[in-house]
């Protein structure tokens, strides 16, 4: 069963700007790491308040693990969907990165040892162990990100957004992305993934989502999705390194991915 | 030639913190150089940029000590607001450089050259160039707010090069930038670099630095770990184990190739196809 379903969904932030127009957007998402591309002002992040009722469709529907979003407020939506903003400071208020970590399964009701052990795992996965005490207007952006990014899983909700994760991540917290998304996608939950990081979008994300101008123009397999050039030029999106590099090397169709690339170099005809 | 920045024994810690931030560090960037800065989290990029700048400790307190010259003048003596008519400073986080008292693009643009008496002839020039470079003629009259996070590291940027800098500082430019917004963001910044501006630039995407900066140093812990061209910077292990490996270099390692490895997608090819 699809895990994320929007049937015809139109909206638009007033008339003069609509995001997306008739028909609507219609798109079923399945339980894995899911990455959604495509130039800026294309309606993603719009897309992904959708999820979780910060907005709210104009005509259309949005239902997420079973829940019809437009029956629920936004805080009864909290342990259903767990949300990383693109700019942190929009997000962060309390005054620990522990407090800021517990606080959405804090309101949730849930039991003391629930909540501790949570976010413990939480600040774990996302190397903030050892600063559980600082401020978190303390962190560089990159660091905040991760307070956020914690938060999102503290509640450990079936479906994660991850709105531009990799920005201000330096090479090892790309890495431990990298590896948390994939684990995420790989326990059966749906992670998406907003991302201008199509070289992440190639090592970590099953699926992918492509957007231009409040369209979608391509859902499936990662591995398919850059194989239509004319899709991706007008995404205004490039292809990942290792797919640049072995088109460039004669392959046809080029590979997706790290492990796929040295595949097919091994065995590439002379 | 007189370096555009100096830099001798400098260090700097900010407020009610226990160590340096950043130094000792001894640096000269000459006159039309472009170089990127590398470097994991909290190595000292951006404090390098607000050092450089004169934001630290002008703005942000903490104490400086060493030599810090831009223009051949020390940044200690020199007001921040003098120096923005001669170097300008692209913050990691555009919402930071927002006036927040304009309500059009355009006219948050002229914000800068406005402050700075320019004659209006002049202003609407510089206006209408800055928002082709960088692709906002057509948001022009939106209000700030209302942009995207993209559009909005477009606008600062925007903002920046209307004052015509000879200096450009860059702290992550391309951060919320789509793949064409990068593209046009670089497409700018080679025309700037060939008309003589001086740019430093702080930029994860290694590729990226690889790809067009002649000069890349690396930070960790606040020192320089290695200064000099990419292909050679990118190959030191302690620059791998810290800044990371640019793609190319690393599909490269991945079937084989190397010592020392291709870091450019052109080399990469070279290097992949025998």
């Amino acid at each position: 069963m699809a895990e994320i379903v929007l049937r015809s969904v139109c909206f638009d932030y007033s008339s003069a700007v609509p995001v997306f127009r008739e028909p609507g957007i219609t798109l079923a998402l399945p339980q894995a790491a899911i990455a959604l591309i495509g130039e800026n002002g294309a309606g993603k992040t719009t897309l992904t308040k959708l999820l979780n009722g910060l907005l709210r469709p104009r005509t259309g529907s949005v239902v997420v693990a079973g829940t019809p979003v437009a029956e629920r407020s936004v805080a009864q939506m909290a342990p259903v969907i767990g949300y990383a903003f693109q700019n942190p400071d929009d997000q962060l208020f309390e005054r620990t990165v522990r407090d800021e970590v517990a606080f959405g399964p804090r309101v949730m009701g849930r039991p003391r040892e629930t909540v501790q052990a949570a976010v413990d795992r939480a600040l774990d996965l996302c190397g903030l162990a050892g600063q559980a005490s600082t401020h978190p207007h303390d962190l560089v952006l990159a660091e905040r990100k991760w307070v956020t990014i914690a938060s999102a899983l503290a509640a450990d909700p079936p479906v994660v957004v991850l709105d531009e994760p990799t920005l201000g991540q330096d090479w090892a917290g790309r890495e431990r992305l990298r590896a948390l998304v994939r684990a995420l996608g790989g326990q059966g939950r749906l992670v998406l993934v907003v991302t201008h990081d199509i070289d992440f979008v190639a090592q970590a994300c099953d699926w992918t989502v492509v957007l231009t101008r409040g369209l979608v123009r391509y859902s499936g397999r990662t591995a398919l999705a850059f194989a239509d050039e004319g899709r991706m030029e007008e995404a205004g999106l490039e292809l990942p390194a290792g797919t640049r590099l072995a088109r460039a090397l004669g392959a046809d169709p080029a590979p997706v991915g790290d492990e796929a690339f040295a595949a097919w170099y091994r065995v590439r005809p002379a | 030639m007189t370096p555009v920045i100096a830099m001798a024994a400098a260090r700097y810690r900010y407020p009610e913190t226990d160590h340096d931030a950043l130094g000792p560090v001894d640096l000269a960037i000459g006159p039309g150089e472009w170089v990127g800065v590398v470097g994991p989290t909290n190595a000292g990029k951006s404090t390098l940029c607000y050092v450089i700048i004169g934001l630290a400790p002008q703005f942000f307190g903490g104490r400086l000590r060493g030599e810090v010259s831009v223009f051949g003048s020390p940044t200690a003596s020199q007001p921040v607001n003098e120096r923005s008519r001669r170097a300008g400073l692209l913050f990691q986080n555009p919402f930071t450089q927002l006036s927040g008292a304009r309500e059009r693009v355009d006219e948050e643009v002229a914000f800068g050259p406005e402050a700075h008496g320019l004659p209006q002839a002049e202003v609407e020039e510089r206006v209408a160039e800055a928002l082709r470079l960088t692709g906002l003629q057509d948001l022009r009259a939106r209000h700030p707010l209302d942009l995207s996070g993209g559009q909005l590291q477009r606008l600062a940027l925007a903002a920046l090069l209307a004052m015509r800098p000879e200096l450009l500082l860059l702290d992550e430019p391309t951060s919320q930038l789509d793949p064409a917004g990068s593209r046009a963001l670089f497409d700018v910044l080679r025309g700037l670099h060939a008309a003589g501006t001086t740019i430093v630039m702080v930029e994860h995407r290694l590729e990226a630095v690889a790809a067009m900066c002649p000069r890349v140093i690396a930070l960790g812990e606040g020192r320089l770990l290695a200064d000099g061209a990419p292909a050679e910077v990118f190959n030191r292990p302690e620059v791998q184990a810290s800044a990371g490996i640019p793609a190319f270099a690393r599909l490269a390692a991945l079937v084989g190739k190397g010592p020392p490895l291709p870091v450019t997608f052109e080399s990469a090819v070279e290097a992949l196809r025998g």
